[in-house]
């Protein structure tokens, strides 16, 4: 094991990574046996629908966790957006294009609020998330009378949105998202708002005492997590047309478990995109799994929670062992 | 003064590579009030946590009320009747003084705690401490001073025999210092026996009956305080070591313009109407003992905590800073004494440190210009020859010579031309010390100002051009290089405040 | 920082023991009282206030057992789901395994209890952060009540059957068939309990020293962690209580529902004077502030308002209250 990490190729890909690729391929060898359907492309596709938003989810949530706070209002937020969006397409006639960019501006609102209480008022965070979740899902439900909201069939004049995640049977999505998650990486990594939101989240005031203005970029960490959770809004109507208003909670959970797994710590500071995506990948072939065994939604509640606490504690046990 | 109750004898205690405490010898009667005292670094601490069982001593031994003790905790000491005052507070806010008092004993009455019964005992604690402070008063509501009283009465209601003090007075008014005073003096006629630690020399000489002595983690001597003037223990406490070629006069040219001027700056209780000048390519020594306000000083004027007033002039012109972004804007840079809190990002690489302040400059566009970043902290790495197989190396790897050559490069790299050494020499072992010493001479011959704040006596006559002297929040007084000595230094520190 | 000046440290806490922020929100609830009885004629009718009452005791339970968590500096999360999930195994184990209604409810009181015993150890024992502990057994129970239960809603026995006493507990029905609140009494008894354990036991005291200075409170002795997972243990099985409260109020209980319960319970807490930071907070403090979310709650209706506004209100509400809390603090440190 010793001599595994000192493999230079190892460190330079990360043995955490190489690992969850490990446990993803045994996953998805493991579902493929139990269940033979489980091969078939139309499942990959499928999971492929929930790799989407999730991703976008995570990818979002990453930035957040990475300054050392959290956000578990990007579900209900999620939701939110899409019918607010969706409603104006469907009873406002509003057109699709800019449809789709109210869901992403009210993400971005919602990202503001969230950042501006964290960053500027010092309210934790996870009362910020609380507060937001409640009021994400009673906008939503106000504006829309309670009604869920069914967005255009592909059939239809105003389908062609559903092409972002599917032409014929090429997964048009999965490029997109990947191409979003290498442009996440390089703000994280190589763009002055990254560095700093990195650094912040190891060292506020060491940060602040360098003559960074951090609340600017604390809050500019919850911007960016929530104009994303508007982009996931449109690949969930995209990949499942209907959104009903009072829910999205559950994916909360499973974004901060796609990121958590994926090397992003709890405490701030360390963050990784490729983690991220390779978590979210875990999750996704996790929910098909879980369907493809015959067994419901529920259990796959159960199992993120555990993974989330397991990936968490062993952070903590990481850290506990450096001091 | 009744008869002895307590006796260190030989107290031998190493740590690696420091030699703290030397064969250090302490003796504490009934009714006395014991002073110890020494610079900054002389062992005061080390031993009396060797005495309350925080620290196993290596060898020597301690007799308390005839018999040979040790203590493995401060529960065991406590037991026996030794506790601990502690500078800092152990205060839970929210609750009462008395619950406060009691908590981890509460007092039952079948499944409730018998708050009526722990006020009473609380109160008859506060009526032999002639002390007036409501018990069901919730702790935050209480000063500072009432909250000390507090701890004491917490000490005694252990049944103390012995009460170790450890700079009570640090945060207190002189009002309270009284009352405080008051207290010690009613525990002595009870036949405690009190050792007091400070640096205030005017105290000794009003409450204490003996005073011990040490020096760099030896035992110097015992004097009877009505019997020794303030000289004789300053005298006992700089000793006659000779120092590492100490500076015998400014190396600031004639007529180098003042780069940083400070008008009556105010912040708080630690800084109180601080004025001094900072000249071109000069190194100004700040001294003076713990918490004298030095730290508090330079924090206030890079804006790194709020000040009520004072104004500002950097070369000439006046300056506003009210966040350490006006401070980097206006060329000061800071190296906090707390490298590893507010100084560097330990969990991210030399150049990232080195570029933390200075980011913009690294930018292509909206991205990060890696090469360039690299070369830049490559060069501070080789100019200041800190040592790391390379600029991406994490600087928790690092030693504490290196973190703080880093945080050097970060000011170096932003082009400041007033830097701030908040104790730049903590924690770094002699042959990295002497390499900050070299690289802060070097960047003062290059016309960088710089304050340097310090503990040491040593490094303070080795570095300074000019030295500030704080006390109490105030500056007590300034000496050029050529006409300072230790004494002379000491006085100012210690003086009394009337 | 301590505040320097002595008086007005004596001002401010004999305020502080007449309840100062209680008071506001005593105020606060009377006028809303007021406010819609004086907008809806209906309001004012006897039934619908037994009916407020039957919609709010389920709240104030969580609202009561939370307060303990919240003052140690954490948080429960998992209250909301966990109350469904705890009523549906009860009630399973009444409808299908024919188990008697006293023990059915036992079950659930207990489960809700494990739960928090869960909670408390995965905070206190292995250090991981209250909410997102929570957050995941919030999402476990969840999960959790729906497989035990098939997936199906769960009808505890109703008033006409046998077993049907339970929903007497909270609303007794006169010949007349008036109903009595008599649930009010439960609640005054459990707050009043709890304020004892709060404030006059060692558990309370000990709850309050983890949230004010954990570490000054083990160098005291205390074994800070046992009465940290007791905090959280008493979250859990005041949200067992808080299940059977429901049950006995609604008909049939939902799988997949709850999420968002703990938020009217825990914005009630805070809005009536638990401190967002932990150390300080009040039982009676939260009962109040629990039943402003309940009055908005059921008032909001009778003005023409859907109920949604109100998951709006109780986000604003709390967001507002932390914010006094905030400057509170800052002006302190001045």
């Amino acid at each position: 094991m010793e001599a595994l990490k000192r493999n230079p190729l190892v460190k330079k890909i990360g043995l955490n990574r190489i690992l969850l690729v490990c446990v993803l391929i045994v996953m998805y060898i493991g579902f493929a046996i139990t269940s033979p359907t489980f091969l078939s492309y139309s499942r990959i596709l499928s999971a492929m629908n929930y790799v989407y938003f999730l991703g976008f989810l995570s990818l979002g949530v990453t930035f957040v966790i990475a300054t050392g706070g959290i956000d578990f209002s990007i579900g209900p937020v999620m939701f939110c957006c899409a019918l607010i969006s969706g409603y104006c397409l469907t009873s406002y006639g509003v057109p699709m294009v800019p449809a789709m960019i109210i869901s992403v501006f009210v993400g971005f609102l919602f990202g503001c609020f969230n950042g501006y209480l964290v960053a500027y008022w010092d309210i934790p965070p996870f009362i910020v998330s609380m507060a937001s979740m409640n009021i994400a899902k009673g906008t939503a439900s106000v504006f829309t009378k309670t009604q869920s909201v069914s967005w255009p069939q592909s059939s239809s004049a105003e389908g062609w949105y559903r092409n972002l995640i599917k032409i014929g049977n090429i997964p048009v999505g999965l490029f997109i998202f990947l191409a979003f998650a290498i442009l996440c990486a390089v703000i994280l990594n190589k763009t002055k708002i990254g560095r700093y939101i990195l650094c912040l989240g190891s060292n506020t005031e060491a940060v602040r005492l360098s003559g960074v203005n951090v609340k600017r970029w604390k809050m500019a960490a919850y911007v960016i997590c929530g104009t994303l959770v508007g982009i996931a809004a449109i690949f969930y109507v995209a990949a499942y047309t209907t959104v009903q208003p009072g829910y999205g909670d559950q994916y909360n959970n499973e974004a901060i478990a796609g990121c958590v797994m994926g090397g992003t710590s709890m405490a701030g500071g360390l963050a990784s995109i490729s983690g991220t995506v390779i978590g979210v990948f875990i999750i996704a072939l996790l929910q098909e799994g879980i369907l493809a065994l015959g067994l419901n939604k529920n259990y796959q509640l159960i199992i993120t929670g555990i993974i989330v606490i397991a990936a968490v504690y062993f952070d903590v046990l990481g850290r506990r062992r450096k001091n | 003064m009744g008869e002895v109750i307590l006796t260190m004898k030989g107290i031998d205690k190493s740590f690696p590579g420091v030699h703290a405490l030397d064969h250090v010898d302490l003796e504490v009667r009934r009714g006395e009030v014991h002073a110890l005292m020494g610079e900054n670094g002389a062992g005061k601490s080390t031993l009396m946590k060797v005495l309350t069982g925080i620290y196993t001593k290596d060898s020597g031994t301690i007799t308390f009320e005839g018999k040979e003790v040790e203590f493995h905790n401060t529960r065991e000491a406590q037991e026996a009747g030794i506790v601990i005052v502690h500078q800092e507070l152990n205060m839970l806010g929210h609750l009462t003084v008395a619950q406060n008092i009691f908590i981890g004993r509460e007092f039952k009455k079948g499944i409730a705690i018998d708050d009526k019964k722990m006020n009473e005992e609380a109160a008859k604690l506060f009526r032999r401490l002639n002390i007036d402070i409501d018990p069901t008063e919730t702790m935050s509501n209480l000063t500072v001073g009432k909250q000390q009283m507090c701890e004491i009465a917490k000490a005694i209601s252990h049944e103390a025999k012995v009460i170790v003090f450890d700079e009570p007075s640090a945060a207190l008014t002189e009002a309270e210092i009284d009352e405080l005073f008051k207290i010690i003096r009613d525990l002595r006629e009870q036949q405690l026996g009190i050792i007091y630690i400070s640096h205030r020399m005017d105290e000794i000489k009003v409450i204490t009956d003996r005073v011990t002595v040490m020096r760099d983690g030896t035992y110097v001597g015992t004097l009877i305080t009505s019997q020794c003037t303030k000289n004789d223990i300053i005298n006992m406490m700089v000793g006659r070591v000779i120092y590492e070629d100490p500076k015998t006069k400014s190396m600031v040219p004639e007529g180098a313009p003042v780069v940083l001027r400070v008008e009556n700056l105010n912040a708080g209780k630690m800084v109180q109407n601080v004025s001094f000048q900072l000249h071109k390519g000069e190194i100004l020594g700040f001294s003076g003992l713990m918490g004298a306000g030095r730290t508090e000083t330079a924090r206030a004027i890079f804006g790194a905590d709020p000040k009520q007033s004072g104004d500002i002039y950097v070369n000439g012109e006046k300056v506003v800073i009210n966040s350490p972004e006006d401070a980097v804007k206006h060329g000061i840079g800071y190296l906090s004494e707390d490298r590893k809190r507010f100084g560097i990002v330990v969990q991210k690489t030399i150049a990232e440190n080195t570029t933390l302040a200075t980011l913009k400059e690294f930018l292509n566009g909206i991205f990060i210009n890696k090469k360039k970043e690299n070369q830049v902290a490559q060069q501070y790495v080789d100019s200041l020859a800190t040592k790391t197989p390379g600029v991406d190396q994490l600087v928790v790897n690092l030693s504490g010579g290196n973190q703080q050559k880093v945080v050097i490069a970060k000011w170096l790299a932003r082009n400041s031309d007033i830097l701030i050494f908040d104790e730049p020499t903590r924690g770094i072992d002699v042959g990295a010390k002497n390499e900050i010493y070299k690289l802060m001479n070097r960047l003062a011959s290059e016309g960088k100002a710089i304050i340097m704040i310090s503990s040491e006596m040593t490094e303070i006559l080795r570095m300074s051009d000019r030295i500030v002297v704080m006390c109490e929040g105030k500056i007590t007084g300034e000496l050029d290089i050529a006409e300072a000595t230790q004494e002379k230094i000491m006085n100012l520190a210690t003086r009394e405040i009337s | 920082m301590a505040n320097r000046n002595g008086t007005a440290g004596k001002t401010k806490s004999s305020l502080d023991r007449l309840g100062g922020q209680k008071f506001v929100v005593l105020l606060v609830i009377v006028g809303l009282f007021i406010f819609f009885s004086l907008m809806s004629p209906n309001f004012r009718k006897y039934t619908t206030f037994v009916s407020i009452l039957d919609y709010s005791y389920y709240i104030v339970l969580m609202s009561i057992g939370v307060t303990f968590p919240l003052i140690t500096g954490g948080v429960d999360l998992s209250i909301g789901t966990g109350l469904i999930c705890y009523s549906l195994v009860g009630g399973y184990l009444i409808s299908f395994y024919h188990v008697p209604v006293w023990a059915g409810m036992l079950v659930t009181v207990l489960f809700g209890s494990a739960i928090g015993l869960l909670n408390g150890c995965l905070v206190a024992l292995m250090d991981i952060p209250p909410f997102l502990v929570t957050l995941c057994t919030c999402m476990i129970t969840r999960g959790l009540g729906s497989i035990i239960v098939g997936g199906f809603g769960i009808t505890w026995p109703t008033a006409i059957q046998p077993g049907g006493w339970f929903r007497n507990i909270f609303k007794l029905s006169t010949a007349s068939n008036t109903k009595i609140p008599i649930g009010i009494i439960w609640v005054v008894i459990l707050v009043l309990v709890m304020s004892f354990v709060l404030n006059h036991t060692k558990v309370g005291r000990y709850t309050i020293g983890i949230g004010s200075n954990k570490e000054a409170a083990r160098l005291s002795g205390v074994n800070v962690k046992a009465y940290h997972i007791l905090a959280y243990v008493i979250s859990g099985t005041f949200a067992g209580l808080a299940a059977i409260a429901y049950s006995a109020v609604f008909s049939t209980v939902q799988p997949g529902t709850g999420a968002g319960f703990e938020l009217e319970a825990i914005g009630g807490a805070i809005i009536g004077g638990v401190s967002a930071s932990g150390g300080a907070g009040t039982v009676t403090g939260s009962l109040l502030g629990v039943l402003v979310i309940c009055l908005l709650k059921t008032g909001l209706p009778f003005i023409g308002l859907t109920a949604n506004w109100q998951q709006n209100i109780t986000g604003l509400v709390l967001i507002g209250a932390v914010m006094i809390d905030v400057i509170k603090k800052r002006r302190e440190v001045k």
